[in-house]
């Protein structure tokens, strides 16, 4: 064999290889990857279940457990989704966004604004897989992983099984049998029942404005104009919190309400609605100490009288229908009576 | 770039197809390119250190062919060890030798007080400043001829499978390699992967298992005692070797990829019958540079009694503190010599004992107890060696003759950061590179593996990488054991 053939059959040889072990850890990586409602919440919003939305929640833990897309549909008919997931930075939210869009038409998209005063270029190496790690493959994937991971990190988003391999000694039944179907009826949300127990520390009031930063800027923009393309109302929220509890910490901006005001400003730019609960916690009742499971997260009860108002809200600000007597959405009621909320209403 | 990044074998890939695509003459400069960003991404400021070494090391070669008297090509040589030594003792030894002195003035009633400053300790210095020096005496005793190529001199200084943590090269050997023209086997490549694999499989799926119950241990040596104890330290004395010899046989798997052969570092060090043997067995490279560079030149064996114990504990000291700047790596490096020492100079009289009992010295009969009783002797060595003070390790050894026996069956071992799973896994590892190192003895392993069919073969390529892939200790859910040696 001369040494140019042996070459080329060196290599044709090795990229077979690789494409082989590649198509296996891909074909492993679903028995790895850690079965959580986050998983089960965005494989079946985003691609397994055929419901159309009205409305669909995207964000932050915030709104993870601020919205309840059951309440809505109790309160008021409207089918949503709450497609949120803990430390869910802005620029993700944006490739989410893109994979639901691809299969749920014109829905409300409201918006979890927290995670705009993200300062870190990344975002948080648990927080990033439980959201990318359950998006399935496609070139948005592909596109979501190289602007939201770093260089180092990204391999192991390609190839979730890198990242989860260790997961092997303790590997259980639910890893082969999972069934994402099986937390749909949450409709996405989860809250704890805890009570924070303490009021909030001060209610930051100022009339100052900071720069949104630049990176979670850009991923706004993007949002609106991909809204905008895909027809689809966007409205943004913030949920009640604490914000001496990020004070001081490195990844957040440094004045959260200057960060609202400003957010206020763009939304009013834009012809965007922007419900600021910071500055609406009397107008839904809400008792911090005990509709708080800490400081920063609504827990049942707070989630209940966020999402009762939100019903009344988008009722009557957007054109929606109520589908209760509609029987092809029978299977909204069933889904209500095993969801957390229905626990406290009965 | 840690050899366990997810980088390194792209690298590799790339390194080696480029290298065959190229012309031999342009070869040496994609190897040296190659080298340098390999460096340079643990943290371009090492680049000084290495150019440093390079550069004086070359001229040495120079002055020294050039110049006309003995006493000047001496002068040379000393000159260039002195300025290449005095950066290694500088940044690596400094506040080791400030704490010494701060040990001693404090015992004779002076006040001292330990140095507090920390300096930029460059990856792998201790393994080039040795790498480049054999190339200063190998001129001056004429065992090769001086470079005038500096681009080549500079590759044989920093050629990166062996730039970080060896085999450490000498330049007799390597540097005329570098002048061969590599024709790229397709069989060679196929050899080389085979033991890369092999050493990722050492490093990363046993010797980093091994690791987490070593650091739990030996991180808390007061929590811990007896069974538990003797238990750590023997997982220590796999994990080193394990660590060592995976690291050793992937930067030999990847030099035989682009056509170099190097010497094996480890030949089973652990079934030698002497401590003296275990060293003729243990990172190769080194111990025959110590040989070779400093035991040798104090006289070596062909001196009186006295003259080579003193040889030897010298040796032994200075390769202990190599090794690391503290008095557990010296007592380690010590303890390796006394038991050299002893060992040698008592041979007579312990075969004599044997004749006596009947028992024939040179027969097989003694060969497993030898073994065990070196192995035991070196096991217990490395307590100090892993150990960061004489302290500790004092400690640590003491905890052992504490009895705790039921630990080993009450559960008490799945408490050390390894579930039940994860401690079968980690002795199936251990008895799996047990099998290869028996085998390997009666056969060429490599060459047999290659001569199954293609459904075999792939079969075993593939499972042996995801064996890897599966159980090897690595990525951020995981901590990375950086490879032990690498600090030296």
């Amino acid at each position: 064999m001369t040494e140019k053939k042996a070459l080329k059959k060196a290599v044709l040889k090795s990229c077979a290889f690789a494409a082989i072990i590649g198509i296996l850890i891909t074909m492993l990586s679903p028995v790895f990857i850690w079965k959580t409602m986050h998983r089960g919440k965005l494989q079946e919003g985003m691609y397994d279940s055929d419901d159309q939305y009205d409305v669909i929640f995207m964000g932050s833990s915030h709104m993870n457990g601020g919205v309840d897309p059951n309440v809505l549909w109790k309160e008021k008919g409207i089918t949503s989704f709450n497609y949120a997931t803990g430390g869910q930075p802005i620029e993700v939210t944006y490739y989410l966004l893109k994979d639901i869009l691809k299969k749920h038409k014109n829905p409300v998209v409201v918006l979890d604004v927290f995670y705009l005063g993200m300062t870190t270029q990344y975002g948080e190496f648990s927080y990033l897989s439980n959201s990318i790690d359950n998006m399935d493959f496609s070139w948005n994937k592909l596109e979501a992983i190289w602007n939201c991971v770093p260089l180092g990190d990204r391999i192991s988003y390609l190839f979730p099984f890198l990242k989860y391999h260790f997961r092997w000694s303790s590997l259980q039944k639910n890893d082969l049998t999972f069934d994402n179907a099986s937390v749909y009826y949450a409709k996405g949300f989860e809250a704890s029942t805890d009570r924070y127990g303490k009021d909030i520390s001060s209610v930051q009031k100022t009339e100052n404005r900071i720069d949104i930063p630049p990176e979670s800027l850009d991923y706004l923009n993007k949002i609106v104009a991909l809204c905008k393309e895909q027809n689809c109302s966007l409205m943004f929220v913030n949920m009640p919190c604490d914000y001496s509890d990020t004070d001081g910490a490195a990844t957040y901006v440094d004045d959260f309400e200057a960060l609202f005001n400003s957010v206020a400003d763009y939304a009013d730019e834009h012809g965007i609605p922007f419900l600021d609960f910071y500055d609406r916690m009397d107008e839904v009742n809400l008792d911090f100490a005990n509709d708080m499971h800490n400081a920063s997260h609504l827990n049942l009860n707070g989630a209940y009288k966020v999402s009762d108002y939100f019903a009344d809200y988008l009722m009557q600000n957007y054109n929606l229908t109520d589908h209760r007597s509609d029987s092809a959405y029978a299977q909204w009621d069933a889904d209500f009576q095993k969801s957390q909320v229905a626990s406290i209403l009965s | 770039m840690s050899i366990v990044s997810a980088f390194f074998p792209p690298m590799i890939a790339c390194t080696c197809l480029v290298y065959y695509l190229l012309p031999h003459r342009f070869r040496w400069g994609w190897l040296l390119a190659v080298s340098y960003i390999f460096y340079l991404t643990f943290d371009v400021r090492y680049a000084v250190f290495l150019l440093i070494s390079t550069f004086s090391t070359y001229i040495s070669g120079i002055l020294i062919s050039n110049s006309a008297t003995a006493g000047k090509k001496k002068l040379w040589v000393v000159l260039t060890c002195v300025l290449n030594f005095g950066v290694l003792i500088v940044f690596k030894y400094l506040k080791f030798l400030g704490s010494a002195y701060a040990v001693i003035a404090s015992a004779v009633g002076i006040k001292a007080s330990s140095p507090t400053f920390t300096l930029l300790l460059p990856i792998g210095i201790s393994f080039y400043t040795f790498q480049a020096i054999t190339y200063t005496i190998d001129v001056y005793r004429g065992d090769v001829k001086p470079e005038d190529h500096f681009g080549k001199y500079a590759l044989f200084v920093s050629f990166f499978p062996t730039l970080v943590s060896g085999p450490i090269q000498k330049a007799k050997e390597m540097l005329p390699k570098f002048d061969e023209v590599h024709e790229f086997d397709y069989e060679k490549a196929r050899r080389g992967g085979l033991l890369i694999l092999y050493g990722y499989f050492q490093k990363m799926a046993v010797a980093d298992r091994l690791g987490v119950v070593v650091d739990t241990v030996f991180g808390h040596p007061a929590q811990y005692q007896g069974a538990v104890s003797v238990l750590a330290s023997l997982f220590y004395t796999l994990q080193i070797y394990f660590d060592f010899a995976g690291y050793s046989n992937i930067a030999i798997g990847v030099s035989e990829m682009l056509g170099f052969d190097l010497k094996a570092n480890f030949n089973r060090p652990y079934f030698s019958e002497t401590v003296q043997e275990f060293w003729r067995r243990w990172h190769v490279s080194l111990s025959t540079w110590f040989r070779d560079y400093l035991y040798i030149p104090l006289g070596g064996n062909r001196c009186s009694v006295p003259r080579q114990a003193l040889n030897l504990m010298i040796v032994s000291g200075v390769c202990g503190l190599w090794h690391g700047p503290s008095f557990a790596f010296l007592a380690w490096g010590l303890l390796h010599g006394s038991y050299q020492v002893i060992g040698k100079f008592t041979r007579r009289f312990r075969n004599g004992l044997w004749k006596k009992l009947g028992v024939n010295p040179a027969s097989g009969q003694l060969h497993v107890p030898r073994v065990a009783a070196t192995f035991l002797l070196v096991s217990f060595a490395w307590i100090f060696f892993r150990m960061n003070s004489l302290r500790n390790a004092l400690a640590f050894i003491q905890g052992m003759f504490r009895f705790d026996l039921p630990a080993l069956w009450n559960g008490a071992i799945f408490n050390l950061g390894l579930s039940a799973p994860e401690f079968c896994a980690v002795c199936i590892g251990i008895l799996v590179i047990w099998v290869v190192d028996s085998l390997s003895r009666k056969m060429d392993l490599r060459d047999w593996i290659l001569r199954r069919g293609t459904a075999v073969r792939w079969s075993f390529y593939v499972a042996t990488v995801l064996v890897l892939l599966t159980f090897g200790i690595y990525g951020e859910a995981t901590s990375t054991q950086q490879f032990i040696y690498a600090k030296f």
